[in-house]
């Protein structure tokens, strides 16, 4: 199908684009449209406006600190992929990105723009929370951020007010010997995953998180996860609350994803 | 309308785009290159791949309103590349195809991949190439293909941001001949010159075509300049000479209202437009452009049509050499239907025929084909008599 008409907006700057936010209510950002397009083809989102964020200086900017890295959220998948962006853990923003969707997708798609689409079994929301991620908004009342399991509300919801962009994600430092378990379970590579689960497992900071996506509502975030690493059947509880124990199949297949993220951590750790 | 400059397989581009347009449609509809599949239209099945800035990407959910700047190729526009030709030799060694509807995307694809991923074995490769889906091959072939490919290749290439070399070859019949707002890179010699105040750029109510379709004919009839000119300033002759066309208001000279029916096979097409008449006596040209719709389809028209005079032959047998050229932007249904070669050859015709009925009038003769609807039968008849009339009207 093809998309209702809209009109078409492409702001120079980030107050430019909270400007021609707040001007029209039903307005929408853009960015790399590989969530958006889809939707718009489908006529299931029909924004009066589309506000291109995706080329605004502010939102391609890369920031390294001592602490981590700031990246804009116009960055996009591929450019994770390719290394061209410092990264501030062991390599694992690159095999991340290296495993979204398909290339075609991943030349344009953009990590902010994964984190507003807020797919619970999209890559970035998942693996963003569970390396601690927080991610900086600018609106009509000014800046301000979030750690990613705040922003993050549920399927599709995020904390965004009206007139917000997000403008960029901060990933904090991992030490050298930081090790990362990630699995996710697809009908076929590129599709959207049926269970995924993340864990981050840094000693050195005394660091350790688990994250449940592919849920039907907020992700599963396990702050303090050293419990659960060593015994996973401990989660059997929070998976009852977020309404996955109700089917055997789906229950089996969350509960040996978990398991293979947390064994991932043994033989993935080192960077490749 | 968003105006948007890209650069379509080497080509610079002008257009003013509608935001909801995609970028698969763009091509198709208005460049003619129709290489660019549609599958889904939402991003799942890969059939439309093209190249963005060098690198592989859905046309079908990237908008050309926001792509201005960026460079499009096609697989049109790897003609000349030397990794897509090897691709394309061992997608036939290899029975990498059947029917043919996934194979522009999986070419695209495939050329991303074997410069990405050189040495890629199976695995590698059904990873990477798992966003385009073939139903016809099963895929074994296509993979054996690619694997070919990239064992011959040494050094990983980031496709994202390269620039690839334009085709020297541009099919006429697929790609609009000169885009707008540039001179063509080969000016004919004929090319008429208008004065300034003239040009349809100058005047207010028009903006100039977009990457138009352009024709050009040039012809001698057997009437002195001034008859010929008389003829050109009176809209009923001058439309009179139009197979299928007819004026649907008396005109004052300066703009008309016009109906033209036009038939291609099966489909039939009204349109109904006004135009807009300039003439300058002092350089013997003129211009008139008008805009259409044929309310069945609405399919959209806009055209030109330049002449000049000039003196040919010498008393007492004074001739006058004609040149028209004719440009024309067809959008909709119909332009979807009749593109590429089957819409070119009908404005040549209709160019041709155009030249016939002129040539016959001035001679006090019926226009040979008037009135009559423009198919394809007409036409051949239009035009042996046209050829006719001509032969014999200077013997
Ligand atoms: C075939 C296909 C397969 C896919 N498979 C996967 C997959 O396996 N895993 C995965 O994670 N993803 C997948 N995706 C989604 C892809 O990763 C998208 O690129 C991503 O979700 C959206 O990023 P975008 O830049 O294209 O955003 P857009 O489509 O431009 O926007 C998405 C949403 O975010 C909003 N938005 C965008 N940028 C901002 C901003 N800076 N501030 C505020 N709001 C903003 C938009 O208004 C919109 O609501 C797939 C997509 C396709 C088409
Ligand atoms: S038509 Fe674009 S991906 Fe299917
Ligand atoms: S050859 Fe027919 S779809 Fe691939």
């Amino acid at each position: 199908m093809k998309a209702a008409r809209f009109d078409y907006r492409r702001p120079a700057t980030v107050a430019e684009a909270v400007a021609a936010l707040v001007e029209d209510g039903a307005a929408k950002p853009v960015a790399g449209g590989q969530s958006l397009g889809p939707m718009l083809n489908l006529r299931l989102a029909r924004p009066s406006t589309l506000v291109d964020v995706a080329k605004i200086p502010g939102l391609r900017r890369v920031e390294e600190r001592a602490d981590g890295v700031l990246y804009g959220a116009a960055i996009t998948h591929a450019e994770f992929e390719d290394g061209v962006v410092p990264d501030p853990t062991p390599g694992f923003l690159a095999r991340i990105a290296h495993g979204i969707a398909y290339r075609a997708v991943r030349n344009r798609g953009t990590v902010g723009g994964s984190l507003v689409h807020a797919d619970p079994a999209a890559d970035w929301p998942t693996t963003l929370t569970a390396l601690g991620a927080r991610v900086a908004l600018a609106g009509p009342s000014g800046t301000r951020e979030l750690a990613l399991e705040d922003f993050l509300l549920g399927a599709f919801s995020t904390a965004l007010e009206d007139g917000e962009i997000v403008t960029g994600v901060f990933v904090p430092r991992c030490s050298a010997g930081a090790r990362f378990g990630y699995r996710k379970s697809c009908r076929k590579v590129g599709e959207f995953a049926e269970a995924m689960c993340a864990v981050l497992a840094d000693d050195v900071r005394g660091v350790h998180r688990l994250v449940i996506g592919a849920t039907e509502g907020r992700h599963i975030v396990v702050t303090e996860a050293k419990g659960v690493l060593a015994d996973p059947r401990l989660l059997d509880e929070r998976l009852a609350s977020a309404g996955l124990a109700a089917d055997p199949s789906t229950l089996r297949l969350h509960r040996k994803v978990i398991s293979q993220a947390i064994e991932a951590l043994n033989s993935e750790s080192l960077p490749a | 309308m968003i105006p948007i400059t890209l650069e379509v397989n080497g080509r610079p581009i002008e257009a003013r785009v509608e935001p909801r347009q995609h970028l698969a449609d763009f091509l198709r509809e208005e460049m003619l290159l129709t290489a660019t599949h549609l599958g889904c239209e939402h991003g799942v099945c890969g059939a439309c791949t093209v190249l963005i800035d060098g690198a592989p990407a859905r046309s079908c959910i990237a908008f050309p309103a926001m792509l201005d700047g960026a460079r499009i190729t096609t697989v049109e526009g790897l003609a000349d590349d030397a990794v897509a030709g090897e691709l394309r030799e061992a997608f036939m060694d290899e029975h990498g195809l059947q029917c043919g509807f996934c194979t522009p995307g999986m070419l695209v694809m495939a050329r991303d991949i074997v410069l990405r991923r050189p040495q890629a074995d199976d695995d590698v490769i059904r990873h990477e190439l798992a966003g385009n889906l073939c139903r016809c091959t099963g895929y074994v072939g296509i993979i054996r293909a690619i694997r070919k490919v990239a064992a011959g290749r040494e050094a990983a290439v980031v496709t994202r941001g390269t620039v690839l070399t334009p085709p020297s070859y541009a099919s006429p019949l697929s790609l609009p001949l000169s885009p707008a707002g540039r001179t063509p890179v080969d000016p004919p010699a004929s090319a008429i010159a208008l004065p300034a105040e003239l040009s349809p750029d100058a005047t207010p109510d028009d903006e100039p075509l977009h990457n138009p379709v352009e024709l050009g004919e040039s012809f001698e009839v057997p009437a002195p300049r001034a008859t010929v000119w008389a003829l050109f300033q009176s809209p009923e002759q001058v439309i009179a000479c139009l197979p299928g066309a007819r004026l649907t208001a008396p005109s004052d000279g300066r703009s008309l209202a016009a109906e033209m029916v036009v038939k291609l096979g099966p489909m039939q097409a009204a349109f109904g437009g006004t135009g807009r008449i300039v003439a300058d006596p002092a350089s013997w040209s003129g211009v008139i452009d008008g805009r259409g719709v044929d309310s069945r389809s609405a399919t959209q028209l806009r055209a030109r049509l330049a002449y000049r005079l000039d003196e040919a032959g010498e008393a007492p047998r004074e001739a006058t050499r004609v040149t028209v050229e004719v440009a024309y932007v067809m959008q909709g249904p119909l332009a979807q239907m009749s593109r590429g070669a089957i819409a070119r050859d009908l404005a040549a015709r209709l160019t041709q025929s155009f030249a016939a009925n002129l040539a016959a009038h001035l001679k006090g003769e019926a226009p040979v084909a008037a009135n009559a609807s423009l198919d394809a039968g007409a036409l051949a008849w239009s035009v042996v008599k046209g050829w006719l009339a001509r032969l014999f009207g200077r013997g």
